[in-house]
């Protein structure tokens, strides 16, 4: 009973994924947060005249704020990033949950993640590395097929396993950059602010995991929670994967 | 020429049909032409009082250009031309007297003149001279995300109104700069105060960078801002005689006049400083910057007065004049004053829309109207040797800016002045009093 309950779980899950992609779109994001409310432009030119005079907006009133307020809404920035803007990371981390029952392996992937990320956020984020948004974007895709084909191949994880989380990590970190220019980041508290929105990144990534292992917990166990559950959910994650990929790289 | 091919879209009948038209329904209403008609609620009263002020302008405008004339065609000798400088010549030799002369390369003006910086000086200025202060408001949205707020207070810190400064050039926006008021002053009722609005066209910065001005764009900003001064330090009882209503030759005192500030070596160290370096702007690079400023003046109020006195001519005929020919009259009018041949009126009669359809009949002059009195007006501060002078800082405001249009222009200027305006500080500022 259980296993059919959770099918149609993913399987509505899966439907909620598709129909969202494409919103997943830095500049709505920043229009949507100040405006609240869908707009409409006559064309791109305006569109674009728009963001970037919002990007204004944003740094003009964060320049008149005080620190901490700051600080606040570059972590929850961070954290609106993965929940609920971020549907390719939050994929990617629950292709991660879902590779093993052992926490200390997953405790090892997600740190390996983490770190990788960082890294490449803040070398991007001050400009020292460059690379096309579209690419990164199609490759982030890509990583999501190969962690979730991998759950479905292997029964534990492999040693190689943390490394190439490593590397995967390492662009998911320029993606999380190229957000953040596009949110602006006020040159007075570069650092501190940086940080403040990898600290919401990660609370996000973690609520992720819990919210994951909280469904999962009573039948992480069973003998059957890798066919069942493991496989299936892995699969569907692989297809989300593979179809952002096509619809990025076409 | 436009509107002068004898075709369907021919305006040299429609012109002179206007013309008498106009002269018609003047006589009808009693008054001698159409110019005394429009002229009783300026500032000059009567066609004899701008006759007489184009006239006195006149004179060093053309011997200017004269001189301008002879630069141009040195060039040309220089370059082994033989022929005389005629009018379609202008325009090239007149840019290599430029570069020779007057050269200025404004992206070594432009770091130091970042949007930010320009509205700190002309906050600044008017801090200095009225005691305003200028508070941004940031959690209040506008029309547009690049729209900017300001809640502005007096001295004593009582409210003196709400402004607004929408300053980038968006693809869906008008062209052009301009103050306007989203809501005017009045006293009838309590104490209602103003919130006006500045817009103007200057290019968006690029990427993170600052916004970076023009010195043409930081004179802008000064003149709307001055009209929002003119619009906010405005304290009448109706408000149907609030801010900006005066007479035409009178509302571009109070914008202009701000102008000077920003020119003004002193004014323009305070706030120009490098965006990167926080250096001030160097001496030589504003000396340039004047400088280039009297650029081609004979040329721009030759032609400028021409159309003015085109103008004028044009409306002070009589209803039952003889008129066959609009070229002709123009012709004739431009040989009466002396116009010389390397110009041509700035609008020729087929095109000055300005004065035809756009609400100037015999009101172009007021332009230069408007520039000997703000000439004259900053020359107040210059004669005193301080252009923060506080009490003539106050007696500006209680009579050219607070009063709206309660009282004849014309008594206010004298209020502040002493006297009618004189035009020597006019052509001292733009190099036509035989210094060049």
């Amino acid at each position: 009973m259980f296993m059919g309950i959770y099918r149609v779980i993913f399987f509505s899950a899966f439907l909620c994924f598709s129909s969202s992609i494409y919103s997943h779109n830095p500049e709505d994001f920043v229009i949507a947060e100040i405006e609240r409310g869908q707009m409409n432009f006559e064309n791109e030119q305006i569109a674009a005249e728009y963001g970037a005079a919002l990007k204004r907006q944003r740094m003009r009133r964060l320049a008149a704020m005080p620190f901490l307020k700051k600080f606040y809404i570059f972590t929850k920035a961070g954290f609106e990033h993965i929940i609920p803007q971020g549907l390719d990371h939050i994929l990617f981390v629950l292709g991660l949950f879902f590779s093993c029952r052992a926490f200390r392996s997953l405790l090892l992937q997600v740190t390996a993640f983490t770190v990788a990320h960082s890294i490449t956020l803040v070398i991007a984020a001050q400009g020292l590395v460059q690379m096309r948004g579209d690419i990164v974007e199609a490759i982030i895709a890509l990583s999501i097929v190969w962690i979730a084909i991998e759950n479905c191949i292997y029964k534990e994880v492999s040693k190689f396993r943390y490394f190439v989380v490593f590397a995967f990590g390492l662009l998911h970190g320029l993606g999380f950059a190229t957000l953040l220019s596009q949110y602006g980041l006020p040159k007075d508290n570069f650092i501190s602010l940086l940080l403040a929105f990898n600290i919401g990144v990660e609370l996000g990534q973690l609520a992720v995991l819990i919210l994951a292992f909280l469904l999962v917990r009573y039948i992480l166990r069973k003998n059957w929670y890798s066919n069942e559950i493991k496989i299936p959910a892995s699969l569907m994650i692989a297809a989300v994967g593979l179809f952002w990929f096509i619809e990025r790289v076409f | 020429m436009r509107g002068d091919n004898n075709n369907d879209t021919d305006n040299k009948k429609i012109a002179a049909q206007i013309a008498k038209l106009r002269a018609e329904r003047a006589q009808i209403m009693g008054y001698k032409t159409h110019a005394h008609f429009v002229l009783e609620e300026n500032m000059l009263k009567s066609p004899e009082e701008v006759y007489e002020l184009l006239i006195q302008l006149w004179k060093p405008a053309v011997k200017r250009a004269n001189v301008e004339v002879a630069d141009m065609q040195a060039v040309a000798n220089a370059e082994g031309q033989n022929f005389d400088i005629a009018a379609w010549d202008w325009w090239h030799y007149s840019e290599k007297v430029r570069k020779e002369k007057y050269d200025l390369d404004e992206s070594l003006i432009k770091p130091y003149l970042s949007l930010d910086n320009v509205l700190k000086g002309v906050f600044n200025t008017t801090n200095k001279l009225w005691g305003l202060t200028f508070t941004e408001i940031f959690d209040l949205d506008l029309y547009h995300p690049d729209a900017r707020i300001w809640k502005v207070s007096d001295k004593d810190g009582s409210h003196l109104g709400i402004f607004i400064g929408d300053y980038f050039t968006r693809s869906n926006k008008r062209g052009g700069a301009w103050m306007s008021s989203f809501k005017g002053q009045s006293n009838l009722d309590g104490m209602e105060r103003p919130i006006v609005v500045n817009v103007c066209n200057f290019p968006a910065p690029v990427g993170d960078n600052p916004a970076l001005l023009s010195f043409d764009n930081v004179v802008t900003l000064f003149h709307e801002f001055g009209h929002a001064m003119h619009g906010t330090l405005t304290n009448v009882k109706y408000g149907s005689m609030a801010g900006t209503s005066g007479p035409r030759d009178f509302i571009e005192l109070p914008s202009q006049l701000l102008e000077h500030w920003a020119s003004e070596p002193e004014v323009l160290k305070s706030f120009a400083t490098h965006y990167e370096t926080g250096e001030p702007i160097p001496d030589e690079l504003i000396e340039k910057l004047l400088n280039a400023s009297k650029f081609n003046q004979g040329f721009i109020n030759t032609e400028y007065l021409a159309a003015s006195l085109l103008d004028m001519d044009w409306h002070t005929i009589s209803a039952d004049e003889d008129l066959k020919d609009a070229n002709k009259f123009e012709l004739e009018s431009m040989k009466k004053v002396g116009l010389i041949g390397e110009i041509a009126p700035r609008y020729r009669t087929t095109y000055f829309a300005h004065i035809f359809s756009g609400g100037y009949s015999s009101g172009y002059y007021s332009y230069v109207h408007a520039a000997v009195l703000d000439s004259d007006a900053f020359e107040a501060f210059k004669e005193v040797g301080d252009v923060f002078d506080k009490d003539l800082a106050s007696k500006l405001r209680a009579t050219i800016y607070s009063k709206g249009s309660t009282e004849e222009a014309m008594d206010l200027f004298v209020q502040f002045r002493g006297r009618k305006a004189s035009i020597e500080p006019l052509l001292k500022v733009r190099g036509l009093d035989g210094s060049e």
